[in-house]
């Protein structure tokens, strides 16, 4: 079990959920689109934020990679069907708290649950389970995590080989 | 100044009709994420928390009896003096009794000091002459008035709550609070240089924030300040500069500030015709009013509000694209399903109804006002990004597919589809604006060649089958022998029809013959499939405004327009439609579109003659 099996697994993770969720949008089953989300917290120019977004998207799914590759250690135990149920928590943890509460609260153009006609946000904040993006957001969202933690828990288990 | 003045006040003893005031006799207090509405008498009739889309705590409005209200008024006869306080959303009403002078000034607060409650209705009661004897009686009835309401007391505070949500009343200097079977009431004096405060404090799935009588008195000073400011920086200052500045205050009620959508009104079921069944739930925001409401943003210098709707609307379509529902809710989801609540009804006008299901019915001209809306957006210096360029192509190129197509038409007529001429100019404006776009390299211009081709064949189609001869005017449909106060529209959105606006300015004169009463215009005369009848839909008197002014009739488009305006109630606020005869307000209130409707008349005459 290697932290480099941990940041391989996070990579390949991070591109299939990005690129899952951007299917998900292509399909019209949902309007999240997190790198955008991330993005805009730094640039209000739509091209650019877009694009960094991706890249603070991919740091951030190497971060979490090591998040989980710390309970994998903890547990001493490592496999895809871990990894899938790490992400199903991390999944819930993100359309219950993470992107609900805690990203409009630091985000300088999102809305939160305060503001009111004093404020003139420019994106709607995602709601509870993420809601305002799609009725089916959560279920994407719950979608795309199990297999970016089924790919890191599969990722280190391989590296333990 | 010419008309009545947005913030005159009106000295009479308010009345009601089984329970019910009159809708003209309501004003709306606001904070950007609900609205309630305050009576001549006091009282609170409707306020649905936490949004203004949620189910109601106040809903007197539409069940005298069960729907719940906030009363706060002198024990003896008294007469009334209201009035916002100037350029400000807050209202403050005069009682005078025989005894004595009061003012209670009514607000919902900005969230700008301390820590503040989720929502935060407050209402204080200063001394002014003599002394005079008020009650003050709080009862709340959330979900609609359909679920059980527990009253009890949190840390001495008197509290109602039901499920997720609950609602404090704090009161200092306004008697001692006591809990009764139906609410929370209370009795004191005020005499002079008194101040009472009745704040109530909201909670939401949080809980019960029990503020302190200083901070609430903080966050009111501010929020007076707050709107203040706002208005500071809008531009319009011309000959309608009180009625435009209300309206724009109004629309500001009407924006949901987390997401920038703007509702088309507070309010649900308030009806077309007292005792009818027109009653629809407008807290939904249509499309058809987009390019208006940018418009209206645009000419009064709110370009963060502009902005801000803009990509709400982009966002919201995105999940319909490259079909858009005629209506979203605020928070962007599409759906609107329809249902019924046992309520009484506003003097009995029943159903009262919530969701609309007019959302899922096919109109054609909502997708000329999205590329309008986009024309206006980037000519004002807006840059589109990538994704929302392609799917404003795609718009373009939906509408060469759909243009042949029969609608529902702008009214949401619930009559069998038919080729209705607005429809079909508003598809011509949009291919015509998505060539513009094209040109100035704003959206893709490979189907430009077919969009400019497609919008010759709608012209032609306009101009032969839905011109008649006989009336020298466009129709409502091919064939019809009624007009449509909607074909105003396209003139004021820039409908060419290489007619050099002659033909525009007939079908003009035709409806002034045909829908007006007085200085009011009714939307149409024929069938809708619908029982019953309406009032005149007052928007269309500022459209023909609006028109008139853009068609070289200057002189009497002024002379309307004062007209209009003095047709506003007390605080300058309008209601969907008016009974033409006893000039009784109808319908939701107040009404998103005539305040857009206003403010784009007035500067379109401010425009024409060159002031």
């Amino acid at each position: 079990m290697t932290i480099w099996g941990a940041l391989a697994g996070g990579f390949v993770g991070t591109l299939v959920l990005t690129t899952g969720l951007r299917a998900a949008t292509e399909l019209r089953l949902t309007r999240i689109d997190l790198p955008f989300l991330l993005g805009t917290a730094f640039s209000p120019d739509r091209v650019r934020a877009r694009a960094m977004g991706y890249g603070l998207h991919f740091v951030a799914g190497l971060a979490f990679a090591c998040v989980y590759y710390a309970v994998f250690s903890a547990v001493d135990e490592a496999s895809w069907w871990l990894g899938a149920a790490l992400g199903l928590v991390h999944a819930l943890f993100a359309a219950t708290a993470l992107v609900n509460i805690l990203l409009p609260v630091v985000h300088p153009r999102m809305a939160t649950p305060f503001s009111a006609a004093d404020a003139t946000p420019l994106l709607e904040p995602p709601g509870f389970l993420l809601l305002n993006y799609g009725a089916s957001t959560p279920v994407v969202m719950v979608i795309v995590h199990l297999v970016y933690g089924a790919i890191i828990g599969g990722a280190v288990s391989l590296s333990a080989q | 100044m010419t008309g009545r003045p947005a913030n005159a006040t009106r000295r009479a003893s308010p009345s009601r009709r089984d329970g019910y005031a009159a809708i003209g006799e309501y004003a709306a207090i606001g904070d950007g994420r609900t609205v309630a509405l305050v009576a001549r008498d006091g009282r609170v009739d409707w306020l649905c928390l936490p949004e203004l889309d949620s189910a109601s705590a106040f809903a007197a409005l539409l069940d005298s009896e069960r729907g719940g209200s906030f009363r706060l008024a002198p024990d003896d006869r008294y007469t009334v003096e209201r009035r916002y306080l100037p350029e400000t959303n807050v209202l403050e009403t005069t009682f005078t009794t025989a005894d004595g002078v009061v003012r209670v000034t009514d607000a919902l607060l900005l969230p700008l000091a301390g820590l503040p409650p989720d929502r935060e209705l407050v209402r204080r009661v200063e001394g002014i002459a003599g002394s005079v004897a008020l009650s003050w009686s709080v009862e709340p009835r959330f979900g609609y008035a359909n679920g059980e309401t527990r009253l009890g007391t949190r840390a001495g505070r008197p509290t109602a709550t039901a499920g997720s949500e609950a609602l404090a009343v704090n009161c200092w200097g306004a008697g001692e609070p006591r809990l009764s079977a139906g609410g929370i009431q209370g009795q004191f004096v005020a005499g002079v240089g008194d101040q009472s405060l009745i704040s109530l404090s909201v909670a939401h799935a949080t809980p019960l924030v029990l503020t302190s009588r200083r901070e609430v008195e903080e966050r009111l000073a501010k929020t007076i300040a707050f709107w203040r400011q706002w208005v500071g920086r809008r531009r319009y200052g011309g000959r309608w500069r009180d009625a435009v500045l209300r309206s724009a205050l109004a629309l500001k009620l009407l924006i949901y500030a987390p997401s920038g959508a703007i509702a088309a009104a507070a309010t649900t079921s308030l009806p077309e015709e007292v005792g009818g069944v027109r009653n629809w739930d407008y807290r939904y925001s249509w499309i058809r009013d987009s390019s208006a409401t940018l418009d209206a943003l645009l000419r009064l210098g709110c370009p963060a509000e502009a902005e801000a709707f803009f990509w709400w609307l982009m966002h919201a379509s995105q999940l319909t694209h490259p079909r858009l529902r005629i209506l979203y809710r605020l928070n962007g989801v599409p759906r609107s399903p329809e249902r019924e609540l046992p309520l009484a009804g506003y003097r009995g006008s029943r159903p009262v109804r919530i969701g609309n299901a007019a959302g899922g019915q096919e109109q054609l001209d909502v997708y000329g006002h999205v590329l309008q809306t986009a024309w206006l957006y980037c000519r004002a210096g807006g840059r589109l990004d990538r994704d929302a360029a392609g799917r404003l192509a795609a718009t373009a190129d939906l509408i060469c597919e759909l243009w042949r197509h029969e609608d529902s038409g702008i009214w949401e007529v619930r009559s069998a589809p038919a080729h209705f001429t607005e429809s079909k100019m508003m598809c011509w404006l949009g291919l015509e604006r998505a060539g513009r776009l094209a040109n100035e390299g704003w959206i893709p211009d490979d189907g430009a060649g077919r969009w400019q081709r497609e919008a010759e064949e709608v012209r032609a189609f306009v101009n032969g089958r839905c011109w008649s001869e006989q009336y020298q005017a466009y129709m409502r449909f091919p064939g019809a022998d009624e007009t449509d106060a909607s074909l105003l529209l396209p003139t004021l959105l820039g409908y060419d029809d290489g007619t050099g606006g002659e033909r525009l300015l007939s079908t003009a004169r035709l409806i002034q013959d045909n829908l007006s009463r007085g200085s009011l215009l009714y939307r149409y005369r024929g069938g809708d499939g619908l029982p019953g009848v309406e009032g005149a839909f007052v928007a269309c008197s500022f459209w023909l405004v609006d028109a008139l002014a853009r068609l070289g009739q200057l002189g009497e488009a002024e002379e309307l327009m004062d007209r209009m305006v003095g047709l506003a109630n007390d605080v300058g606020l309008y209601a969907e439609e008016m009974e033409p005869e006893g000039g009784d307000f109808l319908g939701n209130f107040p009404q998103g579109l005539v305040h857009l409707a206003l403010i784009n008349a007035a500067a379109t005459l401010e425009e024409a003659s060159g002031r």
